[in-house]
């Protein structure tokens, strides 16, 4: 299995910030491999993120991210303490998911 | 990569990594949740950015100043062009992200919802120098940004 996933939550009043990087290869489906045969497309197609169990992020993902895909997100009205919870699902039916706190920054 | 079937349910059930398990267990993850996800997956199968943008209902999206789009112009590895997006159009519920010339442009799209703000910062691939736009939704209409990218070694091959 893939890497786990590394998520950082940091709280400044009640600015909150997220940065999320999701092992995975999001291969685009283009690319040949050494052998000239056609590798696959297999990448993430939708992410979720909570907030104290409440979905307040949906991303719906294309081939163009990038490999290990790396997102930052921002809040306003957020405390220390808070839970927030990420989830993925790829194109094969994989899952990941991930859960940490809101920390003083 | 095919997983035996007793081992990815074994995931399904645990989450991707053994430290969650203690999590699993004191009940602060629902492993296996639904994701509320609603977005047409046909846009992200669109092969030109007029059908993608067609098919996300943003043909007519006017331009505005109150969308910020900060990417390097020169992106020497089109493997990973960072880019960040600030909607300051209140009620802004959706951004999303097009690279006209990728084979499919439509690269990905968030919805926001509070204490959710209307702004990420996300790695592409471009294969090659091109258009990047993106179109914020709010209140039932579209606004767009664009701005060209130069990509020196592009990142789809």
């Amino acid at each position: 299995m893939s890497d786990p996933i590394k998520i950082r939550a940091t709280v400044k009043g009640s600015d909150g910030e997220v940065r999320v990087l999701l092992p995975h290869p999001m291969e685009s489906g283009q690319r040949r491999d050494a052998g000239g045969q056609a590798v696959p497309a297999h990448f993430i197609t939708s992410v979720t993120l909570s907030i104290n169990g409440r979905p307040v992020i949906e991303g719906g993902l294309g081939t163009a991210v990038s490999a290990n895909p790396l997102f930052g997100f921002q809040f306003a009205g957020v405390k220390a303490g808070d839970k927030v919870a990420i989830a993925w699902l790829d194109n094969k039916g994989q899952r990941g998911n991930a859960e940490t706190v809101f920390a003083a920054g | 990569m095919e997983m035996a079937p007793h081992r990815r349910s074994f995931l399904q059930a645990f989450g991707s990594a053994g430290i969650l398990a203690g999590l699993v267990g004191g009940g602060l993850l629902r492993p296996g949740q639904a994701l509320a996800v609603d977005f047409n997956r046909a846009a992200f199968d669109a092969r030109s950015a007029a059908d993608a943008l067609r098919l996300i209902g943003a043909t007519a999206a006017e331009t505005s100043a109150d969308i910020v789009l900060k990417t390097p112009e020169i992106a020497e590895n089109g493997a990973a062009v960072p880019i960040e997006v600030i909607s300051n159009i209140p009620g802004t519920t959706r951004l999303s992200v097009l690279v006209d010339k990728n084979p499919f442009p439509l690269a990905l799209q968030f919805n926001f919802a509070p204490p959710a703000v209307a702004r990420f910062q996300a790695r592409l691939k471009m294969g090659e120098s091109s258009r990047l736009r993106i179109v914020a939704s709010a209140g039932g209409k579209h606004y767009t940004v664009f701005r060209e990218v130069k990509v020196t070694a592009g990142g789809c091959g």
